[in-house]
């Protein structure tokens, strides 16, 4: 029992320093922005407060499309991938092919070669593709996951084969059972591998970075990007807290909400 | 595939192999597109050579320029001490605040969403804050430092801390969400084996060790090729944070593959370096999944 | 999905658009934070306004480097911009690799002759503009390194406000009087000089000038002088500074860094552009001023900056469109007004004729101390891969900074490196000889 407690304590520390980056952030973007001062790293939050480094960091980007773009990127791949890994895990749970094995490491292949190791060759393929420069390129690679397969497959597995075998004796065509009984009961798998992909996607910066060139088809983190490394003078410290800040939060809060539920079903996709 | 002249049973089972390849193959497609053609297509490249103004051939000359670049050993020692620096500590870490926080709870729920966070921020805006922590005197750690006494240190602009810095964000980017993995495998372990061995008289550290941890190992697998994946993928903060210096003290693998493809427009070289990250991550995941393959058929 | 974007495009693209107007990109960095891109923004809207025949979206695309990459790649999947903001050594890269379009003939159709018309410009910056004679960069902003110190750690020192160091003799005199040590740590360093990558390189490289050198071959991008006593000298004094005077923090220093321990007061002297003169302006609490680089031999200072290129693959349409965009952003009013906002100087000498230029001048002596170290400007360091080669002495000097490397060595080093990244365009060129 006594260890158990000063585990906790030591698990909260870690949570105070964990927290201490986005404490800065959150009082660092409200705060005046004056580089000169000699509090600027204080995480007690002093006034006067004010929006102004916001409305920089909004003026100096173009976050409507940075939002729009990033949101229509996460929703388009994490929708084709639905598709893909629910089919492909199903086969991999449920049928009994030949070389099942040695298609399954071939798809696990993927899940050590995403696209930024083979970024020259697949930058290749987009341009042969004309996918270069649009948000389809961008999400191409994506579009099958080994890592969705893999959880899909353990999902499909965990549900107990009785209720197919009753629908099946009903009459029920694989398809039907697909979307009537395998589907919804695999739910929770489908759900944590889509914050895991949204998460990913909404995140990631040198593949987009690389695959797009042209302004209309810039995604959060690359614009998030080229206003931080400017790099002649020096930092303005509130708006890029208050930059980080825009680009951060809409996961952040999403998670926090969501958090619960994510953890439950990712603990009850079977990757144990 | 299946013969002509069947039995029922035959023609269910090349049926249902039939079934697999439509399930499959649209992911396949994309797999074809974007991994097996790249590959092979990196390899063909590596083997080209071309230069400035000259025409194409065919050797091995991009890989004897790649090992001959003294950039490259550096970059290679890099790439293993920051691998190491961050899966070992990240891994323990993700466990112990597994271990920590098993028990359901308010305070542990809480604790277990503040760890997740780092990880649904995106690096690159993860590296924009850390640009201010890490600032000399007037940074975040710093600032606290100096209530001990300490002087303003030059954590990115010394080869000897740069590389220490980095690691030190990418164990805060990665553990919570190595943790849930962490959280999920103990979730998993059947309270009885647990009860068990505290019936035979084995302490709490007797129990991990003999218990729980033999009974994580596929997690550990599992958790050991993301982690890995991520120490060589991952390098948004590199560019942001360092540009791989000082004197190359941050420059890893893929930054590197980057640098000669974007700055030096020197594709030989690029995709000779990739055909040595792709084989290197084989060679070494090989085994981890070989051993996460047998784990969870074990258990399933 | 199409639509939507374009509705986001339209919403977010400002002013109005006519029908018939040519719609073109503009690219540009910008490597001083604060409000630059909205300023030039502002510009760019500015001349949408003035004009209905061409509407121009000005893209925001990150440091000098970024936007290199940025450009070559929008060229190579041939979407390139119709006007670029590069940075001014860069111009003969993509002069060599046929990337941007010489501007002789849309010079030409405006009546005058190339040499005419880069004559506008302050000499100084004519070089790196040009190649072989013909126009390839028209210059928009330009700075040079120049040496920042604060009135306030002057007195405290005992020193003259108003005598800055002129020689490096009395740099260092001035910078171990400003320094104060508790032990063997730094409590305030007499400089700091920025040494993060790109940075490093130009001002190493005005330090080389300076001790006598010529850094690079000025006429042909296939040499550089790295080796050669007057750079090993410069990196020399880098080295002495950190670690035989004491006078800087070891190790590599960036730009956010230095200014922030110029604010701070952890720093007495910065070496900067003067670029940053805004940026330093608004953010230093305490009285500043700034100074010429202290010289060894000569005063000498390189020029940086950037100038405006027209990138391979736009239509005669768009090019004369771009052309259009490039002579407001260059017209004396616009430049000067640049300059005054940013604190960089309008490489367009006109710009000095104009009232309100002179007024600004008249009422900021430290604006008009980095116009005058201009006569002291010399051609930024340009080559045949210009980023790998100038990395090639900056991961050197950084190495001496840090106490890793002496400067002999170092700089045999990276003269290596430089030559082997140079050699095939050496062999294309130089060695290239008749059959």
């Amino acid at each position: 029992m006594k260890a158990e407690r000063v585990f906790l304590l030591l698990a909260a520390l870690a949570g105070l320093l964990w927290l201490a980056p986005f404490a800065w952030m959150a009082v660092a973007s409200m705060r005046p922005d004056a580089p000169g001062q000699a509090d600027l790293a204080s995480l007690w939050p002093s006034g006067p407060f004010g929006w102004d480094n916001y409305r920089d960091a909004w003026e100096s980007g173009h976050f409507p499309l940075w939002y729009l773009n990033t949101a229509l990127l996460c929703v388009g791949i994490l929708a084709v991938q639905m598709v893909t890994v629910s089919l492909a895990g199903y086969a991999f749970a449920r049928i009994d092919f030949p070389g099942r094995s040695t298609v399954f490491a071939l798809f696990l292949l993927q899940l050590l070669l995403p696209p930024a190791v083979l970024v020259v060759p697949n930058l290749q393929m987009i341009v042969h593709l004309g996918l270069f420069d649009s948000l389809a390129g961008i999400a191409a690679p994506y579009c099958a996951s080994a890592f969705g397969v893999f959880l899909m497959r353990q999902t499909f597995r965990s549900i107990p084969r009785d209720f197919e075998e009753a629908a099946r004796i009903d009459g029920a065509s694989r398809l039907q059972i697909m979307r009537h009984i395998l589907l919804p009961m695999a739910w929770p798998g489908l759900a944590s591998f889509a914050v895991v992909s949204v998460s990913a996607h909404w995140n990631e910066f040198l593949w987009p970075l690389m695959a797009v060139s042209s302004p209309q088809h810039q995604v959060l983190t690359v614009g998030l990007a080229s206003f931080t490394l400017a790099s002649e003078s020096g930092g303005s410290w509130g708006v890029i807290a208050a930059g980080t800040a825009l680009v951060a939060l809409p996961l952040l809060l999403g998670f926090t909400l969501l958090q619960r539920r994510f953890t439950a079903s990712l603990a009850s996709t079977g990757l144990k | 595939m299946a013969g002509e002249d069947v039995r029922i049973g035959l023609a269910r089972a090349s049926r249902e192999n039939m079934v697999a390849a439509v399930l499959l193959a649209p992911s396949l497609l994309f797999l074809a597109a974007f991994t097996y053609w790249p590959v092979f297509g990196v390899v063909l490249r590596s083997l080209t050579e071309q230069r400035f103004g000259q025409s194409a051939s065919w050797g091995f000359g991009n890989f004897i320029r790649l090992f001959a670049d003294t950039h490259f050993h550096r970059v290679l020692v890099n790439t293993v001490l920051y691998a190491v620096g961050t899966i070992v500590p990240s891994l323990v870490l993700a466990l112990f605040l597994a271990v920590a926080l098993s028990k359901p709870g308010r305070l542990t729920g809480l604790l277990r969403t503040v760890l997740m966070l780092p990880q649904m921020v995106p690096l690159v805006a993860a590296a924009a804050l850390y640009v201010f922590v890490f600032l000399p005197g007037e940074g975040l750690l710093d600032h606290y430092l100096a209530y001990f006494g300490r002087y303003a240190t030059n954590w990115l602009g010394s080869p000897d801390l740069a590389l220490p810095s980095v690691i030190l964000i990418t164990i805060w980017k990665n553990t919570g969400y190595y943790m849930l993995f962490f959280l999920a495998g103990l979730a998993g372990i059947p309270a009885d084996l647990l009860e068990a061995a505290r019936i035979d008289g084995a302490n709490g550290w007797r129990r991990f060790r003999d218990v729980t941890l033999p009974l994580l190992g596929p997690t550990f697998a599992f958790v050991g090729v993301i982690a890995m994946v991520n120490a060589l993928v991952q390098i948004d903060h590199i560019i942001v944070m360092t540009g791989g210096g000082p004197s190359d003290s941050t420059n890893m693998i893929l930054y590197y593959i980057y640098q000669q493809a974007e700055q030096n427009l020197d594709l030989g070289l690029a995709s000779a370096a990739t055909v040595v990250c792709v084989g290197v991550l084989l060679a070494l995941a090989l085994l981890s999944l070989r051993r996460l393959e047998r784990g969870i058929h074990y258990e399933s | 999905m199409r639509q939507l974007l374009l509705a986001a495009a339209a919403l977010l693209s400002v002013g109005g658009t006519a029908q018939a107007a040519t719609d073109i990109d503009f690219f540009f960095p910008v490597p001083v934070q604060g409000k630059l891109a909205i300023e030039m923004t502002r510009v760019v809207e500015g001349f949408n306004a003035s004009q209905s025949d061409v509407h121009v979206t000005p893209v925001y695309t990150g440091s000098y480097d970024d936007t290199n990459l940025k450009t070559r790649a929008a060229i190579s999947a041939g979407k390139p911009p119709a006007v670029a903001l590069m940075s001014a050594n860069f111009i003969r890269e993509y002069a060599i690799d046929q990337k941007a379009v010489s501007l002789d003939g849309l010079i030409g159709k405006d009546g005058q002759t190339p040499q005419a018309f880069i004559g506008q410009f302050f000499p100084a910056v004519r070089p790196n503009a040009t190649e072989d004679g013909h126009v390839y960069g028209v210059p928009f902003h330009n700075s040079t390194p120049i040496l920042y110190y604060s009135v306030e750690a002057f007195q405290q020192a005992g020193l003259d406000p108003e005598k800055p160091p002129v020689t490096w003799q009395e740099w260092v005199d001035d910078a171990k009087k400003l320094t104060k040590h508790d032990g063997d740590h730094l409590v305030q360093a007499g400089v700091e000089i920025v040494s993060s990558y790109d940075y490093l390189g130009w001002l190493t490289s005005g330090l080389a000038m300076s001790n006598g050198g010529d850094y690079f071959n000025h006429g042909w991008g296939g040499e550089v002088y790295y080796n050669s006593p007057s750079t090993i000298g410069a990196v020399q004094f880098l080295d002495d500074l950190v670690h035989k005077h004491q006078v800087m923090p070891e190790g590599v220093i960036d730009a956010s860094a230095a200014s922030s321990a110029f604010f701070s007061g952890r720093t007495a002297m910065m070496v900067a552009s003067t670029g940053a003169l805004g940026y330093v302006r608004d953010n230093m609490k305490k009285p500043f001023k700034v100074a010429f680089m202290p010289r060894a031999m000569r005063n000498a200072a390189p020029i940086g900056g950037a100038s405006l290129l027209i990138p391979t693959g736009n239509s005669p349409e768009r090019q004369q469109a771009a052309w259009k965009l490039i002579s407001y952003l260059t017209s004396p009013a616009v430049n000067g007004a640049w300059s005054r906002f940013t604190g960089y100087f309008a490489p367009r000498m006109a710009a000095y004729d104009l009232p309100e230029m002179k007024a600004y001048l008249a009422q900021d002596p430290n604006a008009k101390v980095a116009i005058d170290q201009l006569a002291y400007g010399e051609p930024w360091f340009a080559t045949f891969n210009t980023v790998g080669v100038r990395k090639a002495l900056e991961d050197q000097v950084q190495a001496v900074l840090s106490g890793k490397a002496k400067p002999a060595d170092a700089m045999a080093q990276a003269q290596k490196d430089a030559d082997a990244l140079l050699r095939p365009y050496v062999e294309q060129t130089a060695l290239k000889l008749p059959q």
